[in-house]
């Protein structure tokens, strides 16, 4: 029984015997993956030594001793603490001489470690999506394992075969491929790893991984084991990545941008040929790219560029910079760099990636660019013509000192305006207009003398010209205006225009004038030539001469009174704008009404007056009361025999000036007849005794001269309205 | 004693002291039976049609005068041109004014019927011309 004792420590396995009653008898060294010390267990109970063990091996333990010859069992179990465990044990009773049931033989195996490598493999090839396959020459049968069933997209009941299995590659060059290889590891035994495309079993595209390896047996193939992995999404980043590198390299190579790197920790520094090829060097001149770097770079440039980027460097920072660089034919060549830094996992900077470029005509445009600014600028502010940039709503953007000045605004002042603002409203629409049609495309640019309103309210006339400017989409963006001031101009044209009116004015006096002397002083005169002639030639009979005499004395009468109209007549003139005062319209109606009284009353006429209190007009008193005496007294004078008198009088401020009407229904003039000669000297229109032909002419001379206007409606038998216009006095 | 040289001619003027000498000159040179004088166009227009509606004849010989209220001497010559010719032809008229303004002369010329522009004064020597144009 030693023996057999010794023979049972050194079985190598974990084997134990224990008797009926689960004392242990013996146990093998093996024993000892579950219990270190196994000499301590010898007759201790089983349960109470071992560590937790599944039920099902006691259950196993209980069914030998009653009588059941071997019992085996493969499971596995998580302890109360939560560890999992394999366990694999087999149990046989050993019986004693008479049968009966003596103990039982226990081989308990831990499994764990074992099982857990198979699990994680299975779990693994889960996730790496690899599946396995093997072809049996022999029998010419072929198994996929399930993965591979499922990359496949096959039914898990699916049977391949070789053929089948092949036909999965796509047609082509995986195919062909597949074929090839698995053709020459038949023949020589090869294997083969190779990335492939395959197509599923619904349609799908998918790349994969096919390993294979072949068994030779007498040097004739009769098994081919392998792996199939689905590489899909891995592949196609990885064409993807290359074809965007790819592109990337075209790019930079045909920008021109070159790409250097700078490893902190060796100091090393790499270009790629673009580098050089900025520099206008060959790579293979230099030692190195840092050589390189010495032999191009600007000397004043150079360490102030290299301070920088150093400094970006430790600080871990990007880092964007311009420097000039000397190509070896002399050339300067300006060049932007812009580098960031990588770091490693803990933060720390590893190494500086940079990009250079070549901006030489960059910055050459650019400076052009700068310098045209800077004279257009100088242009602008220095011009005599007045320049805005004008927005699309109207507001000034801009404006230069001459604009500023013509205006009567500071620059901030005007910024503050929209040019609608500060447009005489008169001029606005007709600038609105033009400006509208800019926007809509209709045309470019458009010129108009218009006016401004100065900031003191003076009007200031101009000559614009805008132009529509339009950004980089083509869209308008806003306007540049010219302005030119012909205020001055304007102002000599006016006071040109107003000398001509004084002088049209003044030559129709002298016509007047010349009338007078021609006509009526020649006729006074005539008449006493005549008269004294017949006189003198005793040509006039003795009863007659009183009556002659009597001639005699009206023609000199007549004489005097021509003299006199011809004195007021000269005496009528332009009066000078500042000589015109502020007269009160209704005081100076009521005195004429004063000096109407007699005759308004002989002619019972009925009065109607409506003249605002305090209406003011600019003029000459005396001139004033003229013109009311001679209407009023007219429509007093001419009024209808069968009708009862009736004169209105009004006033209407109408802004810039005063209207005043004088409105009778009395005989009324026959305007068609009339109307050319009304206001002329010595025309009369009615066999009125008192009627003169000079009082219209005068008070139309007297309404010019201080500025107004006289016009007239009438009708036969309905009366007449005169309508005079004076300034008004503010 | 002579018979006159016009039976009957027309005076359209408003200046009584002109109407005075006129008839004074007339008589001496014995220039019409009968004179009618109008005080202006209007009153001469309205006459001679009056006359003319009555079947009589229009004036051989009419002066007259430029400057007149209501209607002037222009206005006259512009009604009188529109009475039917057949009526009128053997009509002369002499514009009689006290106008030196050559454009009034000129103006008087534009007119047909005008047979000359005579500034005042008029004088017997005027209106023996006149006879012996008619002659």
């Amino acid at each position: 029984m030693v023996v057999t004792q010794e023979l049972l420590k050194r079985t190598p396995l974990p084997i134990a015997v224990l008797d009926a009653n689960l004392r242990f008898l013996a146990c093998s060294d093996f024993w000892k993956q579950h219990v270190p010390d196994t000499d301590s267990l010898l007759g201790k109970p089983f349960k109470e030594t071992m560590p937790e063990l599944p039920e099902e091996l006691y259950l196993d333990f209980h069914y030998c001793l009653e009588g059941v010859e071997h019992r085996t069992d493969t499971l596995r179990f998580v302890d109360s603490r939560g560890h999992a465990f394999w366990y694999e044990w087999k149990v046989n009773s050993w019986l004693g001489d008479a049968g009966e049931v003596n103990g039982l033989i226990v081989i308990l195996e831990d499994r764990t470690a074992q099982k857990r490598n198979e699990e994680l493999l299975e779990r693994a090839q889960e996730v790496a999506r690899i599946g396995g396959w093997e072809v049996d020459l022999i029998k010419g049968t072929m198994y996929w394992s399930r993965i591979t069933k499922e990359i496949h997209e096959v039914p898990e009941d699916f049977e391949p075969n070789l053929e089948t299995g092949i036909n999965f590659y796509k047609e082509g060059e995986s195919r062909d491929t597949i074929t090839r290889l698995v053709g020459t590891a038949m023949e020589k035994g090869q294997g083969w790893d190779t990335e492939l495309q395959i197509i599923t079993a619904t349609g799908k595209e998918l790349w994969v991984r096919a390993k294979g390896e072949a068994e030779l047996l007498d040097g004739k193939c009769v098994r081919l084991t392998g792996t199939f992995q689905d590489i899909d999404k891995r592949k196609k980043a990885e064409l993807e990545f290359n074809a965007l590198s790819h592109r990337l390299q075209m790019a930079t190579q045909t920008s021109g941008i070159g790409i250097w790197e700078h490893n902190l920790s060796t100091e090393e520094v790499i270009w790629d040929a673009n580098m050089y090829a900025i520099y206008g060097i060959r790579r293979e001149d230099f030692a190195s790219a840092r050589e390189a770097w010495d032999a191009v770079a600007f000397l004043e440039d150079k360490d102030p560029t290299v301070n920088k980027v150093r400094q970006a460097m430790e600080r871990g920072e990007d880092v964007s910079t311009m420097f000039r660089a000397q190509r070896p034919d002399g050339d300067i060549r300006w060049i932007k760099a812009f580098a960031t830094t990588v770091k490693d996992t803990y933060g720390k900077p590893v190494k500086m990636l940079g990009v250079n470029w070549d901006i030489t005509e960059l910055r050459n445009t650019q400076l052009q660019l700068q310098q045209s600014e800077a004279s257009l600028k100088g242009a602008f502010e220095n011009s005599r013509v007045g320049m805005a940039l004008v927005g699309m709503d109207g507001r000034f953007m801009d404006a230069n000192p001459s604009l500023c000045d013509s205006l009567g605004y500071s620059r901030e002042g005007l910024l503050a305006k929209t040019f609608q603002e500060i447009t005489h409203p008169e001029d606005l629409d007709a600038d609105l207009e033009m400006l509208g049609e800019v926007m809509e495309g209709k045309r470019e640019t458009y010129q108009i003398e218009k006016r401004y309103i100065h900031r003191n309210g003076n009007i200031v006339y101009v000559y614009l010209t805008v132009t529509g400017v339009k950004d980089i989409h083509g869209k308008l963006s806003h306007f540049i205006s010219q302005i030119v001031d012909i205020t001055s101009r304007t102002e000599a044209e006016n006071r040109l225009k107003h000398l001509l009116d004084l002088t049209g004015k003044q030559n129709e006096s002298l016509v007047n004038f010349a009338h007078i002397v021609s006509h009526n002083l020649r006729s006074h005169a005539t008449n006493l030539s005549m008269l004294t002639q017949l006189l003198i030639n005793d040509k006039i009979e003795e009863g007659q001469k009183e009556y002659a005499l009597n001639m005699l004395h009206k023609a000199a009468d007549g004489l005097h009174e021509t003299i006199e109209h011809l004195n007021e007549v000269v005496q009528v003139k332009v009066i000078r704008n500042e000589n015109l005062k502020a007269l009160n319209l209704s005081k100076i109606v009521e005195k004429v009404l004063v000096d109407l009284n007699t005759q308004i009353r002989q002619s019972q006429t009925t009065l109607q007056m409506e003249i605002p209190a305090g209406l003011k007009v600019r003029g000459v008193s005396a001139y004033a009361e003229s013109i009311l005496l001679n209407l009023i007294s007219n429509a007093l004078k001419y009024r209808h025999p069968d009708k009862a008198n009736r004169i209105e009088i009004r006033a209407v401020d109408t802004g810039e000036t005063v209207t005043v009407t004088i409105a009778d229904n009395g005989l009324g003039i026959d305007m068609a007849r009339h109307q050319r000669k009304l206001f002329g000297m010595y025309k009369t229109f009615h066999n009125n005794k008192d009627a003169k032909g000079i009082g219209l002419f005068i008070t139309k001379n007297q309404i010019e001269s201080m500025g107004g206007k006289i016009h007239v409606t009438s009708m036969v038998n309905e009366g007449s309205t005169f309508t005079v216009e004076f300034l008004k006095s503010k | 004693m002579m018979s006159a040289a016009f039976k009957e001619v027309c005076i359209i003027d408003d200046d009584p002291i002109y109407q005075f000498g006129m008839k004074i000159l007339m008589s001496e040179v014995d220039f019409s039976e009968q004179i009618l004088i109008y005080q202006d166009g209007q009153e001469a227009i309205d006459g001679l049609l009056q006359k003319l509606g009555r079947g009589e004849a229009l004036p051989p010989v009419i002066f007259l005068d430029l400057n007149m209220p209501i209607k002037d001497g222009w206005d006259f010559l512009d009604d009188f041109v529109q009475i039917p010719h057949n009526n009128r032809e053997k009509v002369t008229i002499y514009v009689i004014s006290s106008s030196i303004n050559p454009a009034d002369r000129e103006r008087a010329r534009q007119y047909e019927v005008v047979g000359n522009y005579i500034v005042k004064p008029i004088s017997s020597e005027n209106l023996k011309e006149i006879i012996a144009a008619h002659g």
